[in-house]
């Protein structure tokens, strides 16, 4: 069958606010605070994390701020800035998709093939603000100051919480209530404060107009994200996109499930325009099926060196030697000037929505030699048009019948969707379905019982009753086992 | 009725009754139905290996239960990158239980040993310490059944000493100590994965010390041993290398609190 693609690239409506995930973004009074979703580059080598942070802060330069927890005090030369187009690069490679293919009528020649490749462009913006200052009276010491970029950075650790926030509070960084319960955490854990600001006469010199994303690369035992210290209240939820590279496999979660999202499957045409509004319901409500709390496998992808096949289909070109050294990883040896490498890889990108209700801990992860790949992919089919008065045809009209009734289905089973507004959408062709068979009776005057055509696909039925089955062999092999089964059996 | 009651008088067969639901319930609630080759790849080695020390050694048959146990465990708790992998943890996990021997008992427990064989030579492997996720309903539901299992065997101790003072560490450390709220600690406590060790990998009969007393010293400290590496070392599957290491110091529990070996029937 001859295929067309048609790529939706996805990117949560949600995403394009600012955002901050494991820091909160203050406001010097009265501003207003963006705190809804982000993204974050996580490389982790053995021991070594590379951590990226996107910078989506809308808003007055002047009023971004972020603290950020992290393990070690920092070296200048473990801190970075990065391209911002690093984020729109990894989300367009690896964000759910949607994949369009066309049939063929089965009355008429077959029509060239045609690839079209169609990317939803993603707007994200940037800023922040500053402080100054230092208080030892407090219990904080600065363990290092740097300028870096366009940002000042200050390293903080402390001794006890009230300190740190009055510290924190008197350099004009407002803390959001349920995040002053896990400074003490935090503090006890050992972790130190990385605290960042813009250097207003940098930026201007940078020539960006956007802030760029921040890098850090530390040694640590420690493979978590501090998802709490950014929770502004009980309630709020604030979506976090993590775009994992290991050498090995898979990034799991250790203490919340991770699931896959469900993909391959055919859903009805009219998706196509909507695709953004039906991913965001299809994840709303796998959110809620898992009770508020998984955590949401989007890809997966070998991309090691060795791996023929870098993505499939590919909605934009492979990742490239530049675009993997902006992420930190740095353990590829690149190749010849295409941008190719030798060495293995692996990206996972997970889906997050957390709140402080359900999500108590902090994100902790670990590395898995699990290299199975995993799309987030839907499908659309465009029937044929034309003429199908062939006999092939109404063969062809009875699939696509069955096929659009599965589809509105699904799209009601994925995203909830109301499909009783979609009643055309089977209609057509069920009436040219009912024509063709008219036509077809006078021609050959009479009818042929046939036997009712059995769905398409693998019944669902049929697991469950190969397990009831497997579970009542168990059962009757325990029993034979059993002494009381052997005594049943000897006197048979 | 006296079929039911004998069914119940063999705390195997409720083993492999519950365990078997909780693979059902991975297979339908959890998305695992992909994992069913898997699965079987897992039960034939087991199983296989198990007959075949049947025939060598003149055991009953009534040891293949034993076989179906562990199969079900390596298939709750091991994770691997090809189905065929299955065939290899089954067989180690049975293998050892027979060649693997001090004093009449089996060293370690069987499950614990093939996952720990897996992930340290194979490099395909993984245990997935988050994949129950923390629904309260699960966690009540595989602590009821472990209880009732472990307390058909007389092990409950070893299990409840064990989470105990897991407990008391981790109320310690994170509450008391660090300040988390209570909910942080909860969190850690509702996962699957820990109850479903402790109640029914660490309480096995064959590899936990026969005496009470030392059961209880011995869960005890199994729990600190799990307690440290995951706290300060962020290895969240510590309590499946501990109890490796502690299936080693079982027998000198034995020796120092004289007791009977375990019998299944």
């Amino acid at each position: 069958m001859k295929t067309k693609f048609f790529f939706s690239l996805f990117f949560l409506a949600i995403a394009v606010n600012a955002s901050s995930f494991c820091g909160f973004f203050v406001a010097k009074a009265g501003a207003k605070l963006y705190n809804k979703s982000s993204q974050v580059i996580l490389v982790r080598d053995g021991e070594q994390t590379v951590v990226t942070m996107s910078n989506d802060f809308q808003g007055d330069v002047r009023d971004f701020a972020m603290v950020v927890p992290v393990p070690v005090v920092l070296k200048e030369q473990d801190i970075r800035v990065v391209e911002p187009g690093i984020f729109k690069r990894l989300d367009d490679h690896t964000a759910p998709r949607l994949a369009e293919y066309y049939d063929e009528n089965p009355c008429m020649p077959v029509v060239a093939a045609e690839y079209l490749l169609n990317k939803e462009v993603m707007q994200r913006a940037v800023p922040m603000s500053v402080m100054e200052d230092a208080a030892v009276d407090l219990g904080v010491t600065i363990e290092a100051q740097y300028q870096i970029g366009e940002y000042d950075i200050l390293i903080l650790s402390a001794k006890e919480s009230s300190g740190l926030k009055t510290w924190l509070n008197k350099n004009n960084y407002s803390i959001p209530a349920q995040a002053e319960e896990v400074l003490d955490p935090y503090i006890k854990n050992d972790l130190k404060f990385f605290v960042v600001k813009v250097n207003l006469e940098e930026q201007k010199n940078s020539g960006f107009e956007e802030l760029r994303p921040i890098q850090i690369r530390y040694n640590s035992s420690k493979f978590m994200l501090p998802i709490r210290l950014g929770m502004a209240n009980a309630k709020e939820m604030q979506d976090l996109t993590v775009y994992a590279f290991t050498k090995t496999g898979r990034v799991e979660c250790t203490n919340y499930r991770t699931v896959k999202m469900p993909t391959d499957r055919e859903v009805a045409e009219f998706v196509e325009p909507n695709f953004s509004k039906f991913y965001v319901d299809v994840f709303n409500k796998q959110y809620n099926y898992q009770q508020k709390r998984g955590v949401f496998l989007e890809y997966a992808w070998d991309l090691s060196a060795s791996q023929p096949v870098k993505c499939d289909p590919c909605p934009t070109p492979p990742l490239a030697m530049m675009d993997l050294s902006q992420t930190g990883v740095d353990w590829l040896q690149g190749q010849n000037g295409w941008g190719g490498y030798s060495g293995n890889l692996f990206i996972t990108r997970l889906h997050v929505r957390y709140d402080r209700a359900n999500f108590p801990q902090d994100l902790r992860f670990q590395v898995t030699p699990n290299r199975e790949k995993f799309q987030c992919r839907y499908v659309i089919r465009h029937p044929a048009t034309g003429d199908f008065s062939c006999e092939a045809g109404e063969e062809y009209l009875e699939k696509v019948v069955d096929r659009r009734k599965k589809e509105l289905e699904e799209v009601a089973i994925l995203a909830n969707w109301d499909i009783s507004a979609y009643g055309n959408y089977v209609k057509p062709y069920e009436k040219q379905l009912k024509l063709h068979n008219a036509s077809s009776e006078t021609e050959k005057n009479e009818v042929l019982p046939i036997l009712p055509a059995l769905p398409p696909g693998p019944p669902a039925m049929l697991n469950y009753v190969f397990l009831l089955f497997g579970l009542v062999c168990l059962s009757g092999i325990s029993f034979l086992l059993s002494d009381f089964g052997k005594a049943q059996l000897r006197k048979s | 009725m006296a079929s039911i009651s004998r069914f119940f008088k063999d705390a195997r067969n409720i083993q492999i009754l519950w365990l078997g639901t909780f693979l059902a319930y991975g297979i339908f609630e959890l998305q695992w139905a992909a994992n069913l080759d898997y699965y079987s790849f897992v039960f034939s080695g087991a199983l296989a290996t198990q007959a075949f020390f049947i025939h060598q050694k003149s055991l009953p048959l009534h040891s293949l239960k034993s076989a179906l146990i562990t199969s079900l465990g390596l298939c709750l708790l091991l994770k691997v990158n090809h189905p065929a992998w299955g065939l290899l943890a089954g067989s180690i996990a049975i293998g050892s239980k027979f060649v693997l021997r001090f004093q009449g008992k089996h060293i370690f427990n069987p499950a614990n040993f093939g996952i720990v064989a897996l992930v340290l030579l194979t490099n395909q492997a993984w245990i997935s310490p988050g994949q129950w996720g923390n629904e309260v309903v699960t966690f009540f539901l595989i602590a009821s059944c472990g209880m009732l299992i472990t307390l058909k065997v007389g092990r409950w101790d070893a299990g409840l000493s064990f989470v105990a003072v897991l407990f008391a560490c981790e109320l310690g450390r994170t509450v008391l100590y660090q300040g988390w709220p209570m909910d942080h600690l909860l969190h850690t406590f509702s996962s699957g994965t820990l109850v479903l060790f402790a109640f029914f990998m660490i309480t096995d009969p064959m590899t936990s010390p026969n005496a009470r007393k030392a059961r209880v010293i011995w869960g005890a400290s199994l729990a600190i041993a799990s307690f440290a590496p995951s706290a300060y070392l962020q290895l969240y599957t510590a309590p499946v290398w501990a109890l490796f290491g502690w299936c080693l110091i079982t027998p000198l529990f034995d020796k120092l609190f004289v007791q009977p070996k375990f019998q299944w029937i």
